[in-house]
């Protein structure tokens, strides 16, 4: 268990208590958008190397979204909220 | 019509016997446990409420989110006081057959739970009162300290004979012995 996520609601945790979902940078395109567009927001992703942000669900703590802001490569944590957090400073 | 009781453990506890040693797994027979989640921004409101509440332990399931655990207050009783106390604040739902609460206790009581847990169990980080929502044994599990020397886990119906198995089998250095609790 070498991967420690601090995870705000329930402090330093192991990465197996978590489940990822993937990149937390793409924004949902609006319903009238063009096929294109939908194809590219479900389909297409980048496959980076470094500094990321990605969904983690704390799956057997707290239940919550976080947005976690790593390295892939050091994984270095630089930051963890909680998605409803997030997306309010989003949309502010 | 009559219903009889039976806990999921029975048939894995029958054979264990009499005195239990240093070490022991008490499986609590017929616990209350309700599950609270506070209505947003009444979190704090919701806390306090559940704080001043009689023969009840409060633990943490998450932001906004206890268990409410307790041996001896009925489940109608307490189901109740919730509904009357938690008007507006938080809304509280029976969990009391679908969890299972077991009771570690011992001296090197850390030193099994650390076979299968992840949290950092020493008095500094988590005094008696503390508790997290966590996995143990790769389940879910509510983790609490109700002593120096004592722990509780509350885990789901479902895991809880194979909870309750690998805990046995992470207590067999220290001779642990299991069996309902006495209450
Ligand atoms: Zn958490």
């Amino acid at each position: 268990m070498a991967s420690l996520i601090h995870c705000p609601h329930c402090g330093s945790r192991p990465k197996e208590e978590f489940s990822i979902r993937g990149d937390a940078s793409l924004v949902r395109p609006s319903p009238s958008a063009s096929d294109e567009e939908w194809h590219r927001y479900v389909h297409i992703r980048d496959n980076p190397k470094g500094r990321y942000k990605e969904h983690w669900h704390h799956a057997f703590g707290c239940r919550r979204w976080l947005v976690v802001e790593r390295d892939n490569f050091t994984h270095e944590v630089f930051s963890v909220t909680d998605a409803a957090e997030a997306a309010k400073a989003v949309q502010a | 019509m009559n219903y009889v009781h039976r806990h999921v453990l029975e048939d894995l506890i029958t054979g264990f016997e009499g005195s239990s040693n240093p070490h022991h797994l008490a499986v609590l027979k017929r616990p209350t446990v309700f599950s609270v989640l506070a209505r947003p921004g009444r979190e704090a409101d919701a806390r306090n409420v559940l704080a001043n509440l009689q023969g009840v332990s409060v633990r943490i399931s998450g932001p906004g989110e206890w268990l409410v655990v307790s041996e001896d207050v009925a489940i109608d009783s307490l189901a109740r006081t919730l509904q009357d106390s938690g008007t507006g604040l938080f809304d509280a739902v029976d969990q009391s057959d679908g969890r299972v609460v077991l009771r570690l206790s011992g001296p090197q009581v850390r030193k099994i739970l650390a076979k299968c847990l992840a949290v950092d169990l020493h008095a500094d980080a988590f005094p008696v009162g503390a508790s997290a929502a966590t996995q143990c044994c790769h389940a879910a599990a509510n983790l609490a300290r109700t002593d120096q020397d004592t722990f509780e886990l509350v885990v789901s119906r479902s895991f809880a004979g194979f909870v309750f198995e690998e805990i046995l089998e992470m207590g067999r250095e220290f001779a642990m012995t299991a069996g309902f609790s006495a209450g």
